[in-house]
């Protein structure tokens, strides 16, 4: 797993490689720790976790800007908090 | 470039198809009659695709719900239940013994809780697994060897049997069919119980539809949908509701009422609609395969036995019992007008088990035992892969792993105690042996269905570029294995996992498939709370770097 920052309130979340329920948690952990109209780039590689991401960042009322694969099997999310 | 990656990609799910053509034409080449078990191998197929395009996993349905508030599995399932109760009250009419119910009582609580645990730490349940092993997961897939190997261990370890007559469960399956009353746990299905139908006799439509359907499926599933949306869902669907009404309401005062808590409801069970759509037709398909095996079942006679065993036969799963025996040892054949369609290498457990059948301690042979095969006729994983465990140990390890002596079990009356075969290795297992052999796993029906599977989830996962080869870390191998293994244990106690145990009881009219629900979801809360609690730990090592 790596998080780093790209950019001004910008940041990337690299969970690939993980499986349920791993991308989800951290992925909500990071946006946990990041302030309001932050943006979150989120590598996964587990279709599954796409799924529960999109849904969990709706109930919470964060923003999916994009979603789109980078490469076979992965799935890049871009989520503003 | 990408293009031309995509195009290999769809070339590479054909071949999947395929491959699934040319081994199903093998089959059917070898007798006409194998299309029973071909027709496993495509069942197993559409589950795949349904499960892969749904992301239909029963783990999340608790784990993504206790963790980060997700409801779409939870309620996916609970749509799919209900689709496929209300088809069973007519399954039940047109085929009424498709369904053998399964004891009811507290091993299907404790077995359900430690199935719970052991799936949040694996990332998936046992079906689960299977379709994430087609999507090139190989955690999954260490998953999937761990739970069947856990299992065909766990049953033959010397405490199991001691503990589980503690749970009341003693009488193994194939005895209990000869004496039903060797289970010390009620069986039955809800019309039965309720409307009192006598033995013999099936409940009406009607009655399955109100018993079954309604009072054991569609009351119960609504109940835990309403429950989730107030405890869960509401809250923030009304905030996001009022402030939208805030806007355009310019300054005055806004109130929600019934009708948005309607919309919040309808807008939860539609919030995944390919969650939604695959419950729908995971529902329909797995009645669809009800309805295709018993009628392949009545086609090929596999239903009818005769002779004395035949009531033991009639419990014991159909597909094998053309190759049962009769108490005198010749075969049973169930209609000599059809016996020109079996092939002689008809898949009988094991040749070996099938021209020696065990006998009981006078000497005489018993009927059926060693050459009947798993066969459930609906939608069933891990007994079939802790076969497949017990078959590798059995026969291709060189591991010596003993059973108890059934035949010795002071529990059981004498009477019983006569019947059990003497065999000590896991062949004679009552969990996954004893009437029902070991089968070769190309000869396994139920096997072929998880096989199929597996394929089915490949091919979409392939047509979609979604497939992705996914090697385990240390860490990630360890949480395999962990819940894998404790998945294992969790499914034989409850006699089945998340299919079996939960998911088609709780659709045919059994309410202890909830028991096993209520467990995995205790289950899943407390290893929840453990993974949390690891990924709190695993964040806080690590550099945000974020200014607050």
């Amino acid at each position: 797993m790596k998080f780093n920052k790209k950019d001004d309130g910008s940041y990337e979340l690299d969970v690939t490689g993980y499986v349920c329920p791993h991308p989800q948690l951290y992925t909500l952990k990071s946006l946990d720790k990041m302030k309001d109209g932050m943006i979150l780039d989120v590598l996964i590689d587990n279709p599954s976790s796409v799924e529960s991401v999109t849904q969990a960042c709706n109930g919470k009322g964060y923003t999916i800007l994009e979603t789109h694969s980078p490469k076979a099997g992965v799935t890049a999310i871009k989520i503003q908090k | 470039m990408a293009e031309a990656k995509k195009e290999r990609n769809k070339i590479y799910a054909v071949c999947v198809v395929g491959f699934l053509f040319i081994l199903s034409l093998l089959y059917i080449q070898a007798s006409s009659v194998y299309v029973y078990i071909v027709a496993y191998l495509w069942f197993g197929f559409l589950y795949g695709v349904l499960q892969q395009y749904g992301r239909f996993c029963f783990a999340s349905a608790w784990r993504d719900l206790i963790m980060v508030k997700v409801p779409r599995m939870f309620v996916g399932i609970m749509i799919g239940l209900m689709t496929l109760s209300i088809i069973s009250a007519w399954l039940f009419i047109k085929y009424p013994t498709f369904y053998h119910p399964s004891p009811i009582g507290p091993h299907e609580l404790i077995g359900g809780l430690i199935f719970g645990l052991g799936m949040v730490f694996a990332g998936g349940c046992a079906t689960g697994s299977l379709y994430k092993t087609g999507e090139g997961n190989m955690i999954s897939l260490t998953v999937l060897l761990s739970l069947s190997f856990a299992q065909a261990i766990f049953v033959t370890m010397p405490f199991f049997d001691p503990m589980m007559d503690a749970l009341h469960l003693t009488g193994p399956n194939a005895v209990a069919a000869a004496t039903p009353d060797t289970w010390h746990w009620p069986q039955f299905v809800l019309s039965t119980e309720i409307f009192g139908i006598q033995e013999g006799s099936h409940a009406s439509f009607i009655q399955n539809l109100i018993a079954n359907s309604f009072l054991n499926t569609i009351l119960i599933a609504g109940i835990l949908m309403i429950g989730v949306y107030v405890i869960v869902v509401r809250k923030g669907f009304l905030s996001r509701r009022k402030a939208e009404m805030v806007k355009s309401a310019d300054g005055s005062e806004v109130k929600t009422g019934f009708s948005d808590d309607v919309a919040g409801f309808i807008s939860m069970i539609s919030s995944s609609k390919r969650t939604t759509i695959a419950a729908v037709l995971l529902g329909i398909v797995a009645a669809i395969q009800v309805f295709t095996m018993s009628w392949m079942r009545d086609k090929y006679e596999f239903g009818h036995p005769q002779g004395d065993s035949a009531a033991i036969l009639e419990q014991t799963g159909n597909f094998g019992q053309i190759f049962g025996m009769n108490p005198d040892g010749s075969s049973l054949t169930a209609n000599p007008q059809n016996a020109n369609n079996r092939p002689s290498s008809w898949p009988a457990a094991d040749p070996g088990e099938a021209a020696q059948p065990k006998k009981n301690q006078q000497g005489q042979q018993i009927a059926g035992t060693g050459a009947t095969m798993f066969d459930p006729g609906y939608w069933y994983i891990t007994t079939q892969e802790a076969m497949f465990a017990g078959w590798i140990i059995d026969g291709v390890l060189p591991v010596d792993l003993k059973t108890p002596h059934y035949n010795t079990d002071s529990s059981l009356p004498a009477k019983i105690q006569e019947q059990l075969p003497p065999d000590q290795d896991v062949n004679g297992n009552r969990y996954f042996g004893g009437y029902n052999a070991l089968p070769k796993p190309w000869h396994s029906p139920a096997l072929l269905l998880s096989f199929g599977l597996i394929l089915g989830a490949s091919f979409l996962a392939l047509w979609n570029r979604e497939f992705k080869w996914k090697f385990p870390t240390r860490e990630l191998f360890f949480y395999a294995v962990l819940g894998g293994t404790i998945m294992g244990i969790g499914s034989r106690i409850a006699l089945g996992c998340n299919i079996g145990a939960f998911y088609t009881r709780a659709a045919f009219g059994s309410p202890g498939g909830w028991l096993f629900f209520i467990g995995m979801g205790v289950g899943a809360y407390i290893s929840a709370r453990f993974v949390n609690y690891m990924a709190n730990r695993k964040m806080a090592d690590m550099d945000f770097d974020i200014e607050l």
